[in-house]
């Protein structure tokens, strides 16, 4: 399952890594845009597979952020 | 004569008989399974017991251009139009019944009962409730050029609009023309499953376009009240769904000359809002459940929240505030970190005109970083969407009441009725950020030379930034008085209501117009 960034901004904190088993809405990492801290959550429980941005990344609406299996 | 009389009546008896029992006992099974109600065990859950009146139980399908009607009849054309009473308050009821001939909309049906119950509701100045469950046009009746004859219903549902409240239960399916009576409803909860809208049916899409979907896929709630905004509430069966019929019609008035009804409250109008500390967070850029916040400020259970899976950076809803109605407006820093686009700013404008229309006055809570911005945005329209909460913010002329409660930056000040937009009350927690915009950006405009000329432009810049931010601060609009006050966020239910108690008499007027020109 992907998981989109849901506005344009760039990517504050990864708080995730590969590997991780993460539960529904847990925190992954952190966008920011427009003088706000975004949380990107887990839409539902998974093991992540793969990070697709590192810290600094600039990323676009709908652009894939994490994959979970 | 005495046995003439006699069987005359029990003749009339026994016609009640057979269409109060609808489709009949198969079809009414077949409805069940679905979990779906009948359409009159859902009339009962919507009114006061004992209070429905019907009108047109007697009609039937007649001969028409040659078409013979169904050999059984069908009872009351395949819609139950009458009144009743929510709360005690006359409301008018067009229930579409999907055991005869599917609920589908024919002449008897349409063009002589529907359309009284809406000729009747407006003259009498109360709501209309649909409860639809209906194939949509029944077009052995309706095809052909007759159609020019047709159409009314929905020229009626925008005469009506602002004057009543209209309300489009979606139980069941709701195809063709006739998705457009939620279309311009002011209210249209959906039954998971069961109910499904689109301009075209299933089988219509196939033969027009040749794309292979069902009516559920197309136009189910998952499609309306997450992704297009069309629907409103998604419930999970009929009881909840005509639940928040009521619900909803408990915070508006009977029509656009009275107020909202009052239920008392036993939730002090002076409590202090106790816990706001917990729900806030320290850091101005964290994000927190603004539900949160409006559920602690207002009465106690009043809270109801409209459109709760679609644009969830903005909130809406009716709650109350000392026993009166309030449409509250609120920036949900927990979606999108409260940032407004072009779904928010139409669902926001939407309800604030609704709000406008029928006298429920506004409560705006504001926490907003601004409008979202870049090329993607503009692509799709956000000047244009966000004039719309621009404008109907301005337009509005109800009590207004804004809370800054933390960002208010850019133009998202503005359509969160800032001061430039008619307050009646403007006030601002302690750590309100207003601003044209946050520091960051600011100190790249005002100072882009001086950074570049520095021989230290990172020191330079952070300097410069702390002098700006310094001067992003609420006392600094308070001590212009710019703002009426700055207050301890556990001040905040009193100072709502003190306001829209100071607002009671509001009377706005404006230039004479035929009507504005929102954008759309």
């Amino acid at each position: 399952m992907e998981v989109k960034a849901e506005l344009v901004g760039s990517v504050w904190k990864i708080t995730s890594k590969p590997g991780d088993q993460v539960a529904e809405d847990d925190v992954l990492m952190i966008l920011e845009s427009m003088k706000m801290e975004i949380p990107v959550t887990a839409p539902k429980a998974g093991r992540v597979k793969e990070i697709r941005v590192k810290e600094t990344d600039v990323v676009k609406e709908g652009q894939v952020l994490v994959v979970l299996e | 004569m005495a046995d003439e009389y006699k069987s005359r009546v029990s003749d009339l008896h026994a016609r009640r008989k057979k269409n109060l029992g609808m489709g009949g006992a198969q079809r009414i099974a077949k409805q069940h399974e679905k979990g779906k109600l009948t359409v009159r065990e859902r009339i009962d859950l919507l009114f006061d017991k004992g209070t429905f009146v019907e009108l047109g139980l007697l009609a039937e399908q007649q001969p028409i251009r040659g078409i013979e009607p169904a050999p059984d009849g069908s009872p009351a054309d395949g819609v139950i139009t009458g009144h009743g009473e929510i709360d005690g308050r006359q409301v008018w009821v067009i229930a579409y019944d999907f055991t005869v001939m599917a609920g589908s909309m024919g002449a008897v049906g349409e063009q002589f009962k529907a359309a009284r119950v809406r000729e009747l509701a407006l003259r009498y100045r109360k709501p209309i409730v649909w409860l639809l469950d209906s194939a949509g046009a029944r077009i052995q009746e309706a095809t052909g050029s007759t159609f020019a004859g047709t159409g009314w219903l929905f020229y009626d549902q925008v005469v009506m609009s602002g004057v009543i409240p209209q309300v489009a239960a979606m139980l069941g399916p709701c195809a063709a023309g006739t998705a457009y009576i939620p279309g311009l409803a002011d209210f249209v909860p959906m039954v998971k499953e069961t109910s499904s809208m689109s301009l075209g049916g299933a089988r219509l899409v196939k033969a027009a376009t040749g794309e292979d979907v069902t009516d559920h896929d197309m136009g189910g709630s998952q499609v309306h009240c997450y992704e297009s905004g069309v629907g409103d509430n998604e419930v999970d069966d009929d009881a909840a769904c005509i639940a928040s019929v009521r619900r909803f019609l408990s915070y508006l008035p009977s029509n656009n000359s009275e107020p909202p009804p009052r239920m008392p409250s036993d939730d002090p109008p002076d409590r202090l809002v106790d816990g706001l500390d917990k729900i806030v967070p320290s850091n101005p850029r964290a994000a927190y459940d603004v539900k949160r916040v409006i559920k602690s400020v207002f009465d106690e259970d009043s809270w109801f929240e409209v459109k709760p899976t679609w644009a969830k950076n903005i909130v809406i809803g009716f709650a109350r505030a000392g026993g009166h109605p309030v449409g509250v407006v609120a920036n949900q820093p927990m979606s999108k970190g409260g940032i407004l686009d072009s779904d928010s700013a139409d669902k926001a404008a939407r309800f604030i005109r609704m709000c406008d229309a029928f006298n429920v006055p506004l409560v705006y809570l504001m926490d907003v970083p601004g409008f979202i911005v870049g090329s993607q945005v503009e692509k799709d329209g956000i000047i244009r969407h966000g004039a719309k909460m621009l404008y109907a913010t301005s337009e509005a002329t109800v009590p207004k009441i804004t809370v800054i409660m933390r960002k208010a930056y850019g133009a998202g000040y503005y359509v969160m009725c800032g001061k430039g937009y008619g307050p009646d009350v403007v006030v601002a927690w302690p750590f309100a950020e207003i601003s044209v915009m946050g520091p960051e950006g600011a100190v790249n405009i005002i100072f882009n030379k001086q950074i570049e000329a520095s021989s230290n432009p990172e020191e330079t810049r952070a300097q410069l930034l702390n002098t700006i931010r310094a001067q992003i601060n609420p006392y600094l609009a308070a001590g212009w008085a710019m703002i009426d006050d700055v207050i301890d966020p556990a001040e905040t239910r009193r100072v709502i209501i003190h306001g829209l108690e100071q607002a009671r008499t509001k009377k706005v007027d404006r230039p004479w117009r035929k009507h504005g020109n929102i954008p759309v």
